[in-house]
């Protein structure tokens, strides 16, 4: 039944900064200072939310869109679902368009969790047939059954987030637009409302999901697009995508240091190769891979020190490769270099891992230079194992058949009567 | 400069979808408002009941004023038809001028045809009303019996549906106007209550209006809801249809209000999320 798209042309948008008269006093004052040209005017502060953005998202098609708080993300989401009205450009909806951007909207403590199912469900746009059909399911999806007719006041707050992420859940657009809201809620119950998104998805639904939960958008979305001041800068393979992004975010945090120290090294890139010398982006669990440290030199190095530190999406370090540790260093001369660091069977499990790699001159005893985590790899894995590492392993069977107790102690006795009888 | 939003759905449809909307959000008002409340709906009673005590103590005992009125019903009755369906005007739009601004959260993070939350606030007040009628036939049977003022049953009883729908949709025009008003300027809420205790003296609720010459008196002929309540107690007491100009000319003026209103609140409800 669904199948619906979404179709953003040239859309822009601008907000403005402290112009809103919110009483009728303020509006009376400015036009009288207008009229009377007296005092300054105020200055339009504005900023560009969303600048000439393009896309499409097709029938059966799930999206991420993507990028650093502010970049514009929520003022797209409020532009498709209708809540705001770009200034310029053309959106095209077909199909019933549904958008999550708050969980268990219109949610009123004094009701009880049965009818807040019904506001907030009708407040996503379902009928009361579709609601009085699904509401079992709802119910059932939430886990909160046996509070049905309390007040949704007496609900803990993670009871309510539940009621709310299974309405949210049951809601069956062509096209559904979900914001950060599915990345709250305990693990199990987000895997849910995961599941049940695909499904939509297989079933024609056009998925468009916001969100910074990188591993979660990549389990499901073949496509992103990346988000950064208003301007989308990529729309393609989701891997691609989650790289522009952590470059957009260094980018934008390092742009102002890097002008002001001089650089003496610069890494230029970080290149992955496959057993087969290829250049790649993601490769399989236990494979052999190639890291090419490529940089460019301001002066020669007699002892150039090359680190790569490797960590999954957000956390600490999963492991470091220093050349001084291993008595190695480079004597390179000025100019473009590269250093290679292989890597045969790669333990990882599948997954987003981020790379980073450090020039040191040890007799200078400086770091030249820090690309920090901007690089990343995915890796495929068929295991679908949980945690981070594969060790080799091997499992054996321990179950040797078990010695009659009863007959030992029958034995200790006699043995001990026997001990007795001797005089 | 242009921007265009292109979806295959009228907004007269998009408002018909979310019609369950429009009843979930009239019942969670009603919840609400009467939830740990130990009257609870008796409350819509009690208010025009207790008003129309006071006006018929001071008309009659205070001050007798009621002779001077020529009123050929008794002032219980009177008052009683004209405090309820005021009631209904004066709650259902001091309640919907806060409509959009008490629900922001759903107004800023979902959509929906905003239309949908005056509209509600208005039907919540005209649950209201239709409780607080019921006890206009204890009252009929009242000054039926045990006065010698007789009810005369008529088929003109029937006019009352198109005259309560009238009052709605004179209602709604409003209640688009001054919600989407009060979104963009709160003062709007601050002047229309004083305009409401103007409005009810300058209407025949309480006592009967016969507009003369003066400035004054043409203006209070131009007031919609003379007619609006004239036409209740024409026919629910007097057995009576409506005086035809009049009545004409509240419809025209409530449709005009409600097709304006309407139209200006589509072109603005974009402009809601951000500037509320």
């Amino acid at each position: 039944m669904a199948n619906g798209s979404v179709q953003l042309q040239d859309v822009s948008k601008r907000f403005y900064r402290g112009t809103a008269h919110d009483t009728l006093r303020d509006l009376l004052a400015s036009g009288i200072r207008r009229l009377t040209r007296r005092g300054k005017p105020k200055t339009r502060d504005s900023f560009q939310a969303m600048e000439n953005v393009t896309f499409q998202i097709n029938p059966g098609e799930a999206v991420g869109l993507i990028g650093a708080n502010g970049a514009g993300k929520s003022t797209a989401l409020k532009i498709i679902s209708r809540i705001m009205k770009p200034d310029t450009g053309t959106i095209t909806t077909r199909g019933r368009l549904t958008a999550l951007i708050e969980i268990g909207a219109g949610f009123h403590g004094d009701l009880t969790g049965r009818e807040n199912v019904y506001m907030n469900a009708s407040v996503l746009g379902m009928r009361k047939p579709e609601i009085d059909a699904k509401l079992d399911a709802i119910v059932a999806f939430s886990g909160v059954e046996a509070f049905l007719d309390t007040p949704v006041k007496r609900y803990s707050s993670g009871m309510q987030a539940r009621l709310g992420f299974s309405v949210a859940a049951h809601v069956d657009p062509d096209v559904l637009l979900v914001d950060e809201v599915l990345s709250v809620g305990d693990v199990l119950f987000r895997q849910r409302c995961v599941d049940h998104m695909q499904k939509l998805v297989n079933n024609g639904t056009a998925l468009l999901f916001v969100t910074h939960h990188l591993e979660q958008m990549q389990s499901f979305c073949s496509r992103a697009v990346v988000i950064d001041r208003g301007k989308i800068i990529h729309d393609g393979h989701t891997t691609d995508a989650v790289a522009r992004y952590i470059d957009a975010l260094k980018n934008g945090e390092t742009s102002k240091t890097q002008a002001t120290t001089q650089t003496v090294a610069r890494v230029t890139g970080l290149v992955f190769k496959d057993k087969f010398n290829r250049e790649t982006l993601t490769t399989h669990a236990h494979d052999t891979i190639d890291i090419d440290v490529r940089y460019e030199l301001a002066k020669p190095v007699t002892n150039l020190v090359v680190e790569i530190d490797i960590r999954r999406d957000v956390g600490s370090r999963l492991a470091n490769f220093s050349s001084i540790r291993d008595n190695v260093t480079f004597n390179t001369p000025k100019g473009a270099g590269c250093t290679t660091l292989k890597l045969p069977a790669l333990p990882f499990l599948g997954g987003q891992y981020f790379f980073r790699a450090i020039l040191r001159d040890p007799d200078s005893g400086n770091t030249i230079a820090d690309t920090d985590y901007r690089f990343s790899l995915f890796i495929e894995d068929d295991d679908k194992g949980t945690g981070v590492l594969c060790l080799p392993h091997e499992w054996q069977s321990n179950n040797q058949p078990q010695p009659d107790i009863q007959h030992d102690i029958q034995h200790d006795i006699q043995t001990e009567q026997h001990a007795n009888a001797l005089p | 400069m242009s921007a265009t939003v292109q979806t295959n759905h009228h907004p007269l449809a998009e408002l018909w979808h979310y019609r369950h909307l429009l009843v979930s959000l009239t019942v969670r008002e009603l919840r609400i408002r009467y939830k740990q409340s130990l009257l609870g709906v008796g409350w819509a009673i009690c208010v025009p009941l207790s008003m129309m005590l006071i006006f018929t103590f001071v008309f009659t005992r205070a001050v007798n004023v009621v002779a001077a009125m020529n009123i050929d019903i008794p002032y219980a009755l009177f008052a009683y038809t004209g405090l309820v369906p005021w009631a209904f005007f004066a709650t259902g739009l001091n309640s919907s001028v806060n409509s959009l601004v008490n629900n922001r959260s759903l107004v800023t993070k979902v959509y929906f045809p905003r239309e949908v939350l005056p509209m509600s606030a208005i039907g919540s007040a005209f649950v209201d009303f239709v409780v607080a009628s019921t006890v206009l036939v204890g009252l009929v049977a009242y000054f039926h019996f045990f006065t010698d003022w007789n009810f005369n049953p008529s088929p003109a009883i029937l006019f009352l549906p198109v005259v309560v729908v009238v009052q709605i949709i004179f209602m709604t025009g409003l209640a688009l106007i001054l919600s989407m008003a009060n979104l963009f300027y709160r003062d709007v809420r601050q002047i229309l209550s004083v305009v409401l205790q103007l409005w009810m003296f300058a209407t025949n609720v309480v006592y009967p209006l016969k507009p003369d010459e003066s400035l004054i008196g043409r203006a209070v002929a131009l007031n919609p809801m003379t007619p609006l309540i004239g036409a209740y107690r024409d026919c629910l007491i007097k057995g009576q249809l409506p005086d035809s100009a009049s009545f004409i000319y509240a419809t025209l003026v409530a449709v005009a209000l409600l097709v304006f209103g309407w139209t200006c609140f589509q072109r603005a409800s974009y402009q809601f999320a951000e500037r509320i």
